[in-house]
């Protein structure tokens, strides 16, 4: 079974009746890694469409849960679940829960580091008084605003006002959470969440190969989350000074949040300012300063001190991104597409507005970044087959359409490994208008192809 | 992906009802068994399906029963006119499956546990209709329309579920505004099956109730049927499990009753 992948957390949903003899046919060890290998901060199994379970049935799952935790610091558990079904697996495991329950899927993004959305109200009960703490310490911590209701009277009265509140949690229980460095794209900023004490570990929880191609696909802020840091050492120190330097040569910012002198010695903190590094008191200094955040990293794509061009590797790939995009697109939209003219140079936009883009990088035997320019109307007819409707919402067009891009960039990644080029794909990222596409890409050389979906003008671009 | 086109193409392809099956179908209609057996013969294909199917481990005979006649005695007249549409489906079925992981043994294992189950149901709900009987027969054409729609566009298909929970009935829906369940209709219709089959078939996607009560309680209990053998290993490895949304909402009421009668703990 495949896991969806959504704010940083994979989810297989089985469905009907699972039972000791069926649940190893669900879900396989190889199914669970496959899906930790896409950087995700959660594993969960939702219960949804689960009529029947009996513990021998969640057994199966509970070892998988064991093995994932004890290779890689992520959080397993399950979600989607009714009071019954709460009840259940808490009786089944009685003192030894060591996974993760969240009523539903929607509450358990918000314990997800990749959650881009914050400052959520969230009205929350639980009968155990150490869980509603550690409920609201994580959730505070993810940037949300949480009420503790200390009985079941009080949470029933408030909870009866559902449109006072974000989410309510109830029926959850937080299990050992994930300890890797999680990441979440907020804008133009790449936000990394790292907490406890730091040492030489770091260097083995935080994905540099990620890193270093959201570099190339044109992040220049990158923000460390540094709330929970208790303190660090000096290989902590050294490591993030290394990455400060390297992120100097792409004109790039690393900033950090909630790092103070009661947490590292002045030293280490001169040290670190010495590399470049730029320290924050509160995220909202920064992610709530338009102008500054513009300063520190939507403008300088255009300084990049190794401006990378394309390379033959790349360009006898053509065809296939070409393919990948065209039969993804005419898959979403059952329409046919027609090749207008191919041209190297750097990106040309005609008519900007009313327009939308989205990219995708990819890094491994060759790297580079494809580039999706829609008209909206387009991008509306290809998205409607995910979301079942047509809307205006530009928000959930634009979310939809990172969706879309995923599945160019799976299909670009199947297409190069049938031609024996393997390639990992990173974050899609969307851009609401052509002008904040053009402070990443406008001096980048690269492949353009313009497409003809519908009488509607659909350029493609391939870069470095 | 798949079109309308694509659709069409497919109704067009379902072929009429051989002569033999239509003279058989009507001679057991008329109840008239021995007859029936006899022109039954003559299809070898029905003959060696009639022979493999009673012969298979879930009907319990000790020894192999390869007479046609003996075979319709057995199986009494509503199961012998269920068999016969069962058959009818297996000629809709592909050569090799690609989307689903099934052969002709194992989709005749689902024929077949679905068959024994919808008997005990209705057993249990006290309906003798051999009409509704025989309902059960069109139910496993869904999983044969999204092999024959989806088979060639499986890769694009393991992508879009890759990033967005869509089951095969809401990707041809949003596609080309037909469900599944409507090419099962349009089957049903192709074949001259009673209208009743059809309309319970219909209402057991879940998606659509029937006005009528007593079809929809019927297609209830189909509906959790189907996902209760769709969980079993061997159709969970089919990769049949998710092929449609399992509506639990839809089920909620009458599950107490199922688990009981299926003696489940």
């Amino acid at each position: 079974m495949r896991a969806l992948v959504k704010n940083g957390i994979g989810v297989f949903t089985p469905q009907g009746f699972l039972d000791g003899n069926n649940t190893s046919t669900f879900l396989s060890l190889e199914d669970v890694e496959s899906t930790v290998e896409l950087n995700v901060d959660m594993v969960l199994v939702s219960l949804k469409k689960v009529i029947f379970f009996n513990k021998n049935g969640l057994d199966v799952f509970i070892k998988l849960f064991s093995k994932i935790r004890q290779a890689k610091s992520i959080t397993v558990g399950f979600c989607d679940l009714d009071h019954k079904k709460y009840i259940a697996i808490t009786k089944f495991y009685a003192e030894n829960i060591n996974f993760s329950i969240f009523n539903s899927f929607a509450n358990a993004s918000l314990f997800s580091s990749s959650f881009k959305n914050q400052n959520k109200n969230v009205l929350l009960f639980s009968d155990d008084k150490s869980q509603r703490t550690a409920m609201a310490i994580e959730l505070h911590d993810a940037g949300h605003n949480p009420i503790v209701c200390q009985n079941f009277e009080e949470f029933h009265e408030k909870s009866a006002n559902k449109s006072a509140y974000d989410n309510i949690i109830q029926d959850t229980y937080l299990g050992q959470m994930g300890q890797k460095v999680a990441t979440r794209v907020t804008g133009n900023a790449i936000i990394y969440t790292i907490s406890a004490f730091l040492d030489t570990e770091i260097g083995n929880t935080f994905n540099i190969a990620y890193h270093k191609n959201s570099l190339n696909v044109g992040f220049r802020l990158f923000i460390f989350d540094a709330y929970k840091v208790v303190s660090m050492n000096i290989h902590a120190l050294n490591f993030f000074s290394r990455l400060a330097t390297s992120a100097a040569e792409y004109n790039a910012t690393i900033c950090f949040v909630g790092l103070d002198s009661t947490k590292v010695q002045d030293s280490f903190q001169e040290t670190m300012e010495d590399a470049g590094i730029i320290f924050y008191a509160q995220m909202e200094d920064i992610l709530g300063n338009k102008k500054l955040l513009e300063e520190l990293g939507a403008s300088s794509a255009a300084n990049i001190k190794n401006q990378r061009s394309l390379n033959k590797a790349i360009v006898t790939k053509l065809p296939d991104f070409i393919d990948a995009t065209v039969a993804t697109i005419e898959m979403m939209t059952n329409s046919k597409a027609a090749k207008e003219a191919i041209e190297v140079n750097k990106i040309d936009i005609k008519e900007t507005e009313g327009k939308i883009a989205s990219s995708i990088g990819f890094y491994g035997d060759i790297d580079g970044m494809v580039v999706l320019v829609f008209p909206k109307e387009i991008a509306k007819k290809a998205c409607e087959l995910l979301i079942g409707e047509n809307t205006d919402d530009i928000e959930m067009i634009l979310d939809t359409l990172a969706e879309l891009v995923n599945i160019v960039g799976g299909k670009v990644k199947s297409l190069l490994g049938d031609h024996g080029v393997k390639v990992n794909i990173t974050l899609p990222r969307t851009y609401h208008s052509i002008d904040s596409l053009l402070e990443v890409a406008k001096d980048k050389k690269g492949v353009q192809v313009d497409l003809v979906f519908d009488n509607e003008r659909f350029l493609f671009f391939l870069t470095r | 992906m798949v079109t309308k086109n694509d659709i069409d193409i497919f109704i067009e392809k379902i072929p009429p009802t051989p002569k033999v099956l239509q003279a058989t179908m009507i001679l057991v209609n008329n109840g008239e068994l021995s007859k029936a057996a006899k022109i039954a013969q003559s299809d070898l294909a029905l003959k060696s399906y009639l022979i493999n199917l009673v012969n298979k481990p879930i009907y319990g005979f000790r020894t192999e029963v390869s007479d046609i006649g003996q075979i319709f005695g057995i199986l009494g007249l509503p199961a012998s006119q269920q068999t016969l549409y069962n058959y009818m489906l297996t000629l809709l079925s592909p050569k090799k499956w690609e989307l689903f992981k099934l052969n002709e043994k194992t989709f005749g294992e689902l024929q077949a546990h679905l068959s024994l189950k919808w008997k005990k149901i209705l057993e249990h709900l006290d309906i003798k209709d051999k009409e509704v009987e025989s309902a059960i027969t069109l139910l496993p054409a869904s999983i044969i329309v999204a092999e024959a729609l989806f088979s060639n566009v499986k890769k694009d298909v393991d992508l879009l579920r890759s990033v967005h929970h869509l089951d095969y009935n809401t990707i041809l829906k949003r596609l080309c505004g037909t469900s599944i369940f409507d090419i099962c209709v349009q089957i049903a219709n192709k074949w001259d099956m009673p209208e009743e089959i059809s309309e319970i078939v219909y209402s057991s996607s879940g998606l659509n109730p029937s006005s009528n009560k007593e079809i929809d309680i019927l297609a209830k209990w189909m509906h959790l049927l189907l996902f209760y053998e769709l969980s079993k290993p061997m159709f969970v490895e089919a990769s049949l499990n998710d092929f449609i949304d399992f509506q639990i909402d839809y089920v909620t009421d009458i599950y107490e009753e199922f688990s009981k009668l299926m003696e489940i703990e």
